[in-house]
Order: structure tokens, then C-alpha cells, then sequence
């Protein structure tokens, strides 16, 4: 049985709201437990078949949320999960978002301990130094913008001072992005030469676990007069498995990342710009048709309040992969690999209107390039702080099949979600 | 020697009703004005909670805890929002750097994304977190953004017309103000809009003092011409307990300053 029933049960009996105000009831002085969360139903379908996967569904979810925190001495602890059914995979599935402890430590330090999600960098949609693990599956599926972060085990050590600040995080074992693995979504082999949707799903070979195999993170921040300066390195792996073992298997290769941002106000919005350099440490020269070469990531954004809560978010990204020349010459199909620079264009519209009520927004990416785009037009009805309903689409197109966005035609979809918090 | 005394004890006596000087200039009663509304102690804390009706009714609730901290009287300030509820902004966290020679700068952190969003300079005269507040109203808005006109003085109100400089910036053509000769606190504000309308109401319902401050505790701000409105009200507030620089910082946005939020005993 599947259980939708629970969600109408639950509109009858949870929606009774106190409403009395002169009540003096400010809510207990935080020290006791509070349990919070959500239960949300969510459907999904594609708009067009995929030859390669019979679910014409996308996403078809019941979801419960419970999140807490205690505050044990001078440790903090945060817990954060869900429990949902996937009528995609017909399969129950428990994530842990966030098991950490939190201390902190003397004036200047923090330390932050367990399964956490983690975000850096300036860019809206477009990574160039966070790489902590994003699950494009949920993206793609239409879940809440908040799955595209997943959870990954890590320690992170904050230190703060008035020069600069320093987060450091080490994930002892790698934590890759949740990428297409033609479970849910087909996905483009550059070997076959036409989208694949293997069985079983594929499961890329994950560096072995041990200590130089995890995965080190820095960040060097600070703000000066409203400018936000930052420093990024990283080293670890490509996060998405763009890489062949020689026996031709999906792995992950060695990445070393480093670079920089800035964001700051200019005119009546925010500019901001960030770059990183990717070395890619198994394929430095480039030669390797199996290992990514380098590259050079640029970012540069606008965002302002174009109208009353109207507001517009430009970005541009680049993606330069480093020598091509030699990419191209040891590549065995030089019509699948990655132009030498890769554009993208983003813009993100976002309206609202009756004080948050209603909030309309559409995220476009568009790579002049590869001649492919990916729109998210989307709808969000806050009818209380109890109910709220989000309906959009995840719509891709392009002009060839390699590319990244086109690879995902067939998964064009549309859902709708609703939410009761407690 | 009776003689010397008498006139003197006259003079105090007449003085005695606070601030019973009347002051003739609109910019002076603004500034003074702004210090009472937004400067009171060097710093201070105040749990907030607001009721959110729209016009069929329906109510949406806020609560948060402010910190504040003066970095001048009458200049820069800082300010941190942590909300407690809804569950849906639970530990969603506000900062704001705000600048008298600038705009404020202004950063939101998403705790289910752990992101710290920054909020663009033009954005501040929409809804904070659904409310009929405006984010321009939780730190105040600058008194050199508009100019100041003495209409009237009452004898319990300076009555005050504001003309903005920068009319392309904001939605009213002009706003009154009815201020407390006494509290020098705001105590209504009606905002006109450009057919000539009163189309938004603040008011004051309670003062009350604390450590020598007045200090609202109860207020409302009314759209007018859909008919919703905010109430809000003001507890547990605290003022001079000597909140330090640091915990205006990113680093409270991720990990907000527990021993600064706790709720005091008194």
C-alpha cells in the first residue's frame, strides 16, 4: 500500500491552530527539546518518455522530516533526518541530513563534528569552490532546492579572528555528488555514443578509504567595508565520476582546487566573482583521454531589485578546459569531449507578491556553446506556516545529445509538492 | 535670600514634566527621535513576536530574538535576527551592518542550505518574513533619506511630515509622523501614497520602561489598502549587557551566540 492516505489524515487532525495572542505564551526558554519538521507528499512526472526507462514517473514521495537540537554543556547537537517512501524506487529510504556536535572552543575556534551539510563560494546554482557533495538527482527530480546539498561526514574547524577567518573541513572518506546513474534519469556514455540507462545502476569505483584519499577543504575570509574577500583550496576529487579506470569502469579522479571570490555591492544590487583553478593531479599534461584535464573556472554576477520584489540574477560561467589540443588528439571521440570553453548564462527571476505568499520564479541556465539549456520555472503558495504547495518544472533541451543539459531531454518533468511543518 | 531661591524652584517647577523645552527644529525632533527608537543603551536584546492577519483573516506568526549593538549614537549599528518559529525559518539567522555614510549591508543565512545569502541595497522596502514590516523597518530608516518638516505641535505630539529625497527608491510620496514630546518614541506613521492616500499605518499601542529607556512593547503597522495587518510585540528586553563586536559576525550565522540569546532572568 502506498501510503498517500497518512497525508489526508494528517490535514484533519493537525491543522487546529491556537490563535490566541494575548496569551503570554512566548514558547519555552529553549533549553528542552523541540521537535520540528515536516511531512511532504510529491509528485513528479515527465513530459516525455524515456526509450530507456519505463517509470514514467520522476518523483512520487511521501516524506517525513524530524529535526532537534540539544544543548548538553557547552556542546550543541543537531540532529535532522527523514524518513521517505520513493514510489520511483519503491523503496523506503532514511537520510541523516545533519548528526553533529558543535562546540566551541575557547573565544576564536569552533568545531563542528558529524554529518553536516555544506555550502561556500558565491555562485547561485553554478559550484566553482564548494565542493562539498550536491545530489543532482534530487535537482532534477524536483525536490526542494534544499536536497541539491547533501549531507556529507566531515569535521569542520573555524577559526575566527579580526585579520581573517579560517573554515577548515576534512572528510575523512570521499563523498561524491549523487550524480545520474540511470536509475531514475538516463544519462549520456561518451563509449556508447547514446544515452544509457545501465542494470544494474551505475555505481562508480570510489577511491580506496584512507587517510590521503579524503577529502581537505580551506577557506580564508574576511570583509572589509561590505566586501566579502575569500581564499579556497580543496583537495580531494572531482565530485561527478568523469573518469575512466583502464578497465574502462566510472571513477572519480584526483582534483587539487584553488581560488578566490569577491561580492560585493556595486550600484543598487550585489556583484560577485569568483574563480578556481582545477588541476587535475592523475592528468596535469592533459593527455590522458581517460582523466579530465585542467581547468579554469570564472564566475561573474549581478543581482538587483529590478521592480518592487521583483528581483533579477544574472551570471556568467566559464568553463575553460586546459590543453584541449591534447584532449582532442588522444580522445577516441573527439565529437563527445568538452568544447575547450564551455559558457553558461543564468538568470534568475524571482517575483513575489502579498508579503511572501506567492512566490513565482524562474531559474534558467543557457550555454551559448553547447547550444543546450535547462529552465526551472517554479511556483510556491505559502497558504500558512503550516501548508505550503510548490509546483514547477526541471525542462532541458539542446542540439546535441552529449552535452550536459541535452543529455537530459528526456527528463523533462513537472511536479507538484505539498508540505505540512509541525 | 527667599528672594534668590523662589524664582529658581518656579523655574524647576515648570520644568519638572520631562522635556517640556519645545523644540522648533524638524531635523533636531527627528534625530532625537531616531536615538529613542533605535539607539536606546550602547546595546540591547528584545524577543519579538508578530502576528501576520491578512485581510480574510488568517493569521501567520513570527518570533525571533533582536540583538543590537551601537557603534555610534545616532551612526552605524549592528543588528542580529534569530527566529525561533515558524519551524519552516527555524534558526534562520539576519545580520545587518547598518551605515549612516552607505547602504546597510545585509546577509541571511538558510540553515537548510548552510547558506549565507546576501540581500542587494535596493531590496529594503519589502515584506520581512511575510510580515507587513518592511526590512528597512527592523533597523530603521535613515533620517538624511528624506527631508523633515514641523507641521504642528500638539501638546502631546511633534507632528512631523517626511518628503523622501529619493522618491524612485521607495513606494510613498511622503509620510507623517506624530511624535512623543515626552518619549520622543514615533508613535503613529501614516504613509501616503502617490494618488494621495493613506495606504500604511504604524502605531504604538504600549510603552513601557526599561533601565530608563521607554521602550515600545506593543505595536501594529496596517496595509490599508488591502486590509492585512502585523502586530507586534516586544518582551523580555534588555538594554547595555555589553554584547561584543564579535557576535555580529558570519560566525553568528552559522552558529548563533547561545549565551548572548538566552533569555534573562529578570
Amino acid at each position: 500500500m502506498k501510503p498517500w492516505p497518512l497525508l489526508l489524515l494528517l490535514s484533519t487532525t493537525l491543522f487546529a491552530q491556537d490563535d490566541l495572542w494575548d496569551d503570554e505564551d512566548w514558547g519555552e526558554e529553549e533549553t528542552g527539546t523541540v521537535w520540528s519538521g515536516f511531512v511532504e507528499g510529491s509528485l513528479g512526472t515527465r513530459l516525455d518518455t524515456d526509450p530507456l526507462i519505463d517509470n514514467k514517473s520522476t518523483l512520487e514521495e511521501l516524506r517525513l522530516r524530524a529535526e532537534s537540537e540539544w544543548s548538553p554543556g557547552k556542546a550543541t547537537i543537531g540532529f535532522k533526518a527523514d524518513a521517505a517512501y520513493d514510489g520511483v524506487t519503491n523503496e523506503w529510504d532514511i537520510e541523516v541530513r545533519d548528526l553533529t556536535a558543535a562546540f566551541t572552543l575557547g573565544e576564536n575556534f569552533d568545531l563542528k563534528i558529524g554529518r553536516q551539510v555544506q555550502t561556500w563560494g558565491t555562485g547561485d546554482l553554478v559550484f566553482l569552490n564548494d565542493l562539498f557533495p550536491k545530489d543532482f538527482v534530487s535537482f532534477f527530480a524536483g525536490r526542494d532546492d534544499d536536497y541539491l546539498k547533501a549531507p556529507g561526514n566531515a569535521v569542520r574547524i573555524s577559526r575566527f579572528s579580526s585579520a581573517f577567518n579560517v573554515d577548515f573541513v576534512w572528510t575523512p572518506v570521499f563523498e561524491p555528488d549523487v550524480y545520474l546513474t540511470g536509475e531514475r534519469f538516463s544519462f549520456f556514455s561518451p563509449l556508447a555514443g547514446v544515452n544509457v540507462a545501465p542494470r544494474p545502476p551505475l555505481s562508480a569505483i570510489e577511491p580506496e578509504e584512507k587517510f590521503a584519499n579524503g577529502e581537505f577543504a580551506l577557506r580564508l575570509y574576511r570583509t572589509i567595508e561590505g566586501r566579502e574577500y575569500a581564499l579556497y583550496g580543496y583537495r580531494g576529487y572531482f565530485k561527478q565520476p568523469n573518469a575512466l579506470t583502464p578497465s574502462l569502469e566510472a571513477t572519480f579522479a584526483p582534483l587539487t582546487a584553488l581560488g578566490a571570490s569577491l561580492r560585493q555591492p556595486l550600484g543598487p544590487g550585489l556583484f560577485n566573482v569568483e574563480g578556481s583553478y582545477y588541476l587535475s593531479r592523475n592528468d596535469s599534461s592533459g593527455s590522458d583521454p581517460r582523466v579530465p584535464n585542467d581547468q579554469l573556472r570564472l564566475l561573474a554576477g549581478y543581482e538587483w531589485e529590478a521592480r518592487p520584489n521583483f528581483t533579477v540574477a544574472l551570471q556568467y560561467y566559464l568553463e575553460w578546459t586546459l590543453d584541449h589540443d591534447e584532449l582532442i588528439a588522444n580522445i577516441a571521440a573527439p565529437e563527445f569531449a568538452p568544447d575547450e570553453r564551455r559558457h553558461l548564462l543564468t538568470n534568475r527571476l524571482t517575483y513575489r507578491a502579498g508579503r511572501d505568499k506567492h512566490t513565482l520564479s524562474l531559474f534558467t541556465f543557457f550555454s551559448p556553446s553547447d547550444g543546450d539549456f535547462y529552465l526551472r520555472p517554479g511556483y510556491t503558495y505559502r497558504y500558512s506556516d503550516q501548508w505550503s504547495l510548490t509546483t514547477g518544472g526541471n525542462l532541458f533541451g539542446g542540439n546535441d545529445r552529449h552535452t550536459f543539459f541535452s543529455q537530459l531531454q528526456d527528463a523533462s518533468s513537472v511536479y507538484v509538492r505539498v508540505r505540512y511543518h509541525y | 535670600m527667599y528672594r534668590e531661591i523662589l524664582p529658581a524652584l518656579a523655574a524647576l517647577a515648570f520644568a519638572a514634566p520631562g522635556n517640556a523645552e519645545v523644540l522648533t527644529s524638524a531635523d533636531e525632533i527627528v534625530a532625537r527621535a531616531d536615538l529613542a527608537a533605535y539607539y536606546a543603551g550602547a546595546d540591547g536584546r528584545s524577543e519579538v513576536r508578530m502576528i501576520i492577519s491578512d485581510a480574510q483573516g488568517r493569521q501567520q506568526r513570527r518570533q525571533f530574538t533582536v540583538l543590537r549593538r551601537n557603534i555610534e549614537d545616532g551612526g552605524d549599528q549592528q543588528f542580529l535576527v534569530v527566529f525561533s518559529q515558524p519551524s519552516d525559518v527555524r534558526n534562520t539567522v539576519f545580520l545587518v551592518d547598518k551605515h549612516i555614510d552607505r547602504d546597510d549591508d545585509r546577509w541571511l543565512y538558510l540553515p537548510g542550505l548552510d547558506l549565507v545569502k546576501r540581500i542587494s541595497a535596493g531590496d529594503k522596502r519589502t515584506s520581512f518574513v511575510g510580515a507587513h514590516y518592511f526590512y528597512e523597518d527592523v533597523s530603521g530608516r535613515r533620517p538624511a533619506d528624506d527631508t523633515h518638516e514641523l507641521v504642528e505641535t500638539t501638546d502631546e505630539y511633534y507632528v512631523l511630515k517626511h518628503v523622501p529625497i529619493d522618491p524612485a527608491n521607495v513606494e510613498f510620496v511622503s509620510y507623517i509622523t506624530w511624535i512623543d514630546r515626552e518619549t520622543f518614541l514615533p508613535m503613529k506613521i501614516e504613509y501616503t501614497n502617490s494618488a494621495g492616500n493613506v495606504y500604511r499605518r504604524v502605531e504604538v499601542f504600549d510603552v513601557e520602561e526599561f533601565e530608563g529607556h521607554p521602550t515600545v512593547t506593543t505595536s501594529r503597522v496596517s496595509d490599508l489598502l488591502t486590509g492585512g495587518q502585523t502586530d507586534m510585540q516586544f518582551r523580555y528586553i534588555k538594554y547595555d549587557i555589553g554584547l561584543p563586536e564579535t557576535v555580529f559576525t558570519e560566525r553568528s550565522l552559522r552558529n548563533p551566540p547561545r549565551d548572548w540569546l538566552k533569555r534573562p532572568e529578570s
